[in-house]
């Protein structure tokens, strides 16, 4: 029984196909990796999953449930979690602010009750900010909890951005390029992280991942795209090694007339 | 709007913030620190609560106005500084509130506090109908319908013979046991220090971190959970409730309100001294307020200040006590965006800091402005 499931999802901007039929599915406690080049429709993926776009066509379900037309904090309610591509941070902010701002849907007090300073609010807000400290912890922000968001290094951006959104206590994480901006050591790292989080707060994971070291190691399963339409699924090792995956991501190999043709050129700027 | 918001970094507040004490090692001061904090305290509260006293009443009635002016300044904060959305329309959310509190008193017979209250929920709800409507939109085309707003109310809602008492103004007692011009400034702190205080709970919970968070970012806003429709709805109501408590306070200090106030050169004093005060910075923004509710009353008050005016080269002798926010304060506005984005607040931020038992930090200009992109998923 998968907890996410995307039917036969498609959606065209203008005359762009963006996503064509596109069928994924996620099943509970697996980490499901979704690769391709640039363009092939990855994050028009999760754009439609989290709900920023409706789809043309096709269903969206989470837990059993068709969330198609659901509104996007609706559905973040519904323990739907995501990061984005170029750091989705409150950067005017410090570190622990966005840690609390994230555990929005946890603060359980009225609004007016907390703007005259309830005592419930106070306990409450004390309770998140324990929380922040603790999650800024786990993925070793400690040091950095009162730092500004806005000029942290990448690397340690994509980090906060993991803790904020577990700070939403999801259930899916869908993480847009969790490794960019990250040294082979660090992705590396990362996986081991990332498997961490997977046992402690049994989630499950979509990522969107352009290192295939850090893919092969922690998916237990691959998607990938080209030109918006799904090309090939399969545990990680076999899509790697898929002759059109490598196609997609190397070139075609090259046409035997062009060849032709740019050793005849070649050969003519030399006899000049 | 970005213009107001965005601004560069200078590398000495880049060094600054990676200088700034991680966790633990909190700063307390020595006894001989909160001493001095005391006694800087002592000379505010003199300044606010003591100097008034030995004033006239007509300088009291101008002070009153000044922190009547503070809660304009609040209220515009929370569209203007929290949610990044701008309206020109405010005169009319104050002017409605005014006029709503005196028509309570003078007409309806009503006490002072059932008008004050009424006045305040008929700003909420003003803001609710026209937020429900325009803020499916935002940035300029929000402005330009408040800017509207405020046009129609001026034309039709200030028309009503029976609200606004037509052209002799409706009366606006002040009420009982604050009828001497001091008592009722008192009345009118009271009031600013809850407005003060509803604000810095309101930022310091969940509904107030909503606003900042979808002011720089709606869609990373989105999937904390955070309604954002919902949310700037919510933050017009409560501009609208502060707006309209703001203009029962003017009306009762003013003892009548007339239809002729409430024009658009207000609205757009009130946005000057917001951003000039500092936006998301409460004391700027009191300070800000108060400034321009005083600005007519310095002009005739200093001597010479008037002459030094009128000299200025080149400079036609504009500077009559009406126009002065209007000259005094786009000159500002221009400082302001050049050299000081933050205003006020932002400059007296190492004083402030330092009154609250922080450590004194001169190059302490508060957190970095963030230039507002939509970030693309």
């Amino acid at each position: 029984m998968s907890v996410l499931e995307a039917n036969h999802v498609s959606i065209r901007f203008g005359g762009v196909q963006a996503c064509r039929e596109v069928s994924v599915a996620v099943g509970e406690f697996e980490i499901v990796g979704v690769i391709g080049p640039n363009g092939a429709g990855k994050t028009t993926l999760f754009n439609l999953i989290t709900g920023f776009f409706a789809p043309d066509a096709g269903t969206i379900f989470y837990k059993g449930r068709d969330v198609t037309s659901m509104a996007v904090h609706d559905r973040a309610a519904l323990g739907l979690g995501r990061t984005f591509q170029n750091v989705g941070l409150v950067k005017g902010a410090t570190v622990a602010e966005n840690l609390v701002t994230a555990q929005h849907l946890q603060a359980d007090y009225g609004t007016v009750s907390g703007m005259l300073g309830s005592r419930p609010s106070i306990a409450t807000e004390r309770r998140l900010r324990a929380k922040a400290d603790a999650l800024a912890g786990v993925l070793g922000l400690g040091d950095l909890i009162d730092t500004q968001v806005q000029g942290l290094p990448y690397g340690t951006l994509k980090r906060v951005e993991i803790a904020t959104v577990l700070a939403t206590d999801p259930d899916v994480l869908l993480l847009d390029e969790p490794s960019s901006g990250m040294g082979p050591e660090e992705a590396h790292q990362l996986g081991d992280t990332l498997l961490d989080l997977r046992k402690t707060f049994g989630l499950s994971i979509v990522m969107i991942e352009h290192h295939v070291p850090l893919v092969v190691r922690v998916c237990d399963y691959v998607y990938c795209l080209d030109f918006g339409q799904l090309l090939t699924e399969g545990p990680p090792l076999d899509v790697r090694n898929h002759p059109q995956v490598v196609a997609a991501y190397l070139g075609e190999d090259p046409d035997p007339a062009a060849v032709a043709l740019e050793h005849q050129l070649d050969s003519l700027v030399e006899g000049n | 709007m970005t213009a107001v918001t965005a601004t560069e970094v200078s590398d000495e507040e880049r060094g600054n913030s990676q200088m700034r004490p991680a966790g633990g090692g909190r700063f307390r001061p020595s006894p001989i620190g909160w001493l001095a904090r005391a006694v800087i305290w002592a000379g505010v509260a003199y300044l606010v609560l003591v100097v008034p006293l030995g004033q006239s009443p007509t300088d009291v009635q101008q002070f009153t106005r000044g922190v009547c002016y503070a809660v304009v300044a609040l209220s515009l904060n929370v569209m203007l500084g929290y949610v990044g959305q701008i309206s020109l329309g405010h005169q009319a959310f104050v002017g409605v509130g005014a006029f709503t509190s005196a028509y309570m008193v003078t007409t309806q017979g009503q006490s002072f506090w059932m008008a004050v209250f009424v006045a305040a929920a008929v700003g909420g709800a003003q803001a609710l109908v026209l937020g429900a409507v325009s803020l499916r939109i935002r940035g300029l085309y929000f402005a330009l319908i408040t800017l509207s707003y405020g046009l129609v109310a001026q034309d039709n809602i200030f028309e009503i013979q029976e609200l606004t008492g037509g052209g002799a103004g409706q009366q606006a007692p002040k009420p009982q046991w604050f009828e001497t011009e001091w008592r009722y400034y008192y009345l009118c702190l009271a009031f600013l220090a809850i407005v003060l205080y509803v604000d810095w709970r309101m930022m310091r919970t969940k509904s107030g971190r909503a606003l900042l968070a979808l002011r720089e970012n709606p869609r990373v806003a989105s999937t904390f959970g955070i309604n954002v429709r919902l949310a700037t709805l919510f933050a017009f109501v409560v501009s609208g409730v502060f707006a309209g408590l703001a203009g029962a306070l003017i009306a009762h200090n003013d003892t009548q309100v007339s239809v002729d106030v409430w024009n658009f050169n207000l609205a757009l004093v009130f946005v000057i001294m917001t951003v000039v005060g500092g936006l998301r910075s409460r004391w700027g923004l009191v300070i800000g307020g108060a400034f321009f509710a005083l600005l007519p009353y310095l002009i005739e008050k200093i001597p010479g200040f008037d002459e030094l005016l009128a000299d200025i080269p080149w400079v036609p002798r504009v500077l009559t006590p009406e126009i002065a926010p209007l000259v005094i304060g786009p000159l500002l506005l221009l400082i302001n965006l050049i050299q000081f984005p933050g205003g006020i607040g932002q400059q007296l931020r190492p004083i402030t800091r330092w009154l609250g038992g922080h450590r004194f930090d001169i190059h302490d200009k508060g957190p970095k402005e963030v230039q507002i992109t939509d970030v693309r998923a």
